[in-house]
């Protein structure tokens, strides 16, 4: 099954990703979901304040900068996770160094050849 | 440059366009690099802080927000304006919102 992990983050503290690559908490997590079997592909955004949201309204493009929503806290980076299924993704977005500081929100994929 | 854009849905807004987004897909071509579909909020599960340390987990976004996520695409376009060109495009552009974000590399 494949999960999107939203790591989010309240924008406090931003590390590269030279930098998160070089923790050991970041290291240990990539051992941690390589022994499980499972795979995963990261992505890291740029701060929110980066964030240009687009909608169109009555055939008129609305630019607005920001996210789409004013939230506590914003997506920070997206894993894309391979597992077994949803108690596996618990696990290992339970196991990742940005649990227990901000929250981290679980998505199952919904191939659009799947009704 | 490398965007990551987060496509929204809103349920006030169902209905009103077409959201088929193939022809968007195919407008995309080699500038989309991946994308797909996201179960519904409904689905979601999050993973949570728990006071003192620790996580707990709990149904549900991690945001009660009005547009909802619903999908991502992965752009590669020469700059912003040309990832805002494209973004008004997508279908979901009048059915909700897309935000873009870039990518840290």
């Amino acid at each position: 099954m494949r999960y999107m992990l939203m790591i989010t983050d309240d924008g406090a503290e931003r590390l590269s990703p030279a930098e998160i690559d070089a923790t050991p908490e970041f290291t240990a997590w990539l051992r941690d979901v390589e022994s499980r079997g499972a795979s995963r592909v990261g992505t890291l955004l740029r701060p929110p304040a980066e964030a240009v949201t687009v909608r169109v309204r009555a055939g008129r493009t609305l630019r607005s900068d920001g996210p789409f929503a004013e939230t506590k806290e914003h997506v920070a980076g997206v894993e894309i996770v391979e597992c077994a299924d949803l108690d596996e993704a618990i696990a290992i977005a339970a196991a990742h160094p940005a649990a227990g500081r901000h929250p981290i929100e679980i998505r199952p994929f919904w191939p659009f050849e799947e009704e | 440059m490398r965007f990551l854009m987060f496509v929204l849905d809103d349920p006030d807004l169902a209905g009103t366009a077409d959201a088929n987004a193939v022809p968007w897909v195919e407008e995309a071509k080699q500038r989309r690099l991946e994308g797909d579909r996201l179960r519904p909020v409904g689905d979601a599960t999050t993973v949570w802080p728990k006071d003192g340390g620790g996580t707990f987990v709990s149904d549900g976004p991690f945001a009660e927000t009005k547009e909802q996520i619903c999908g991502y695409d992965i752009l590669e376009c020469a700059d912003l304006d040309e990832a805002v060109e494209l973004a008004a495009k997508h279908p979901m552009a009048k059915l909700g919102a897309i935000e873009l974000r870039p990518v840290w590399q």
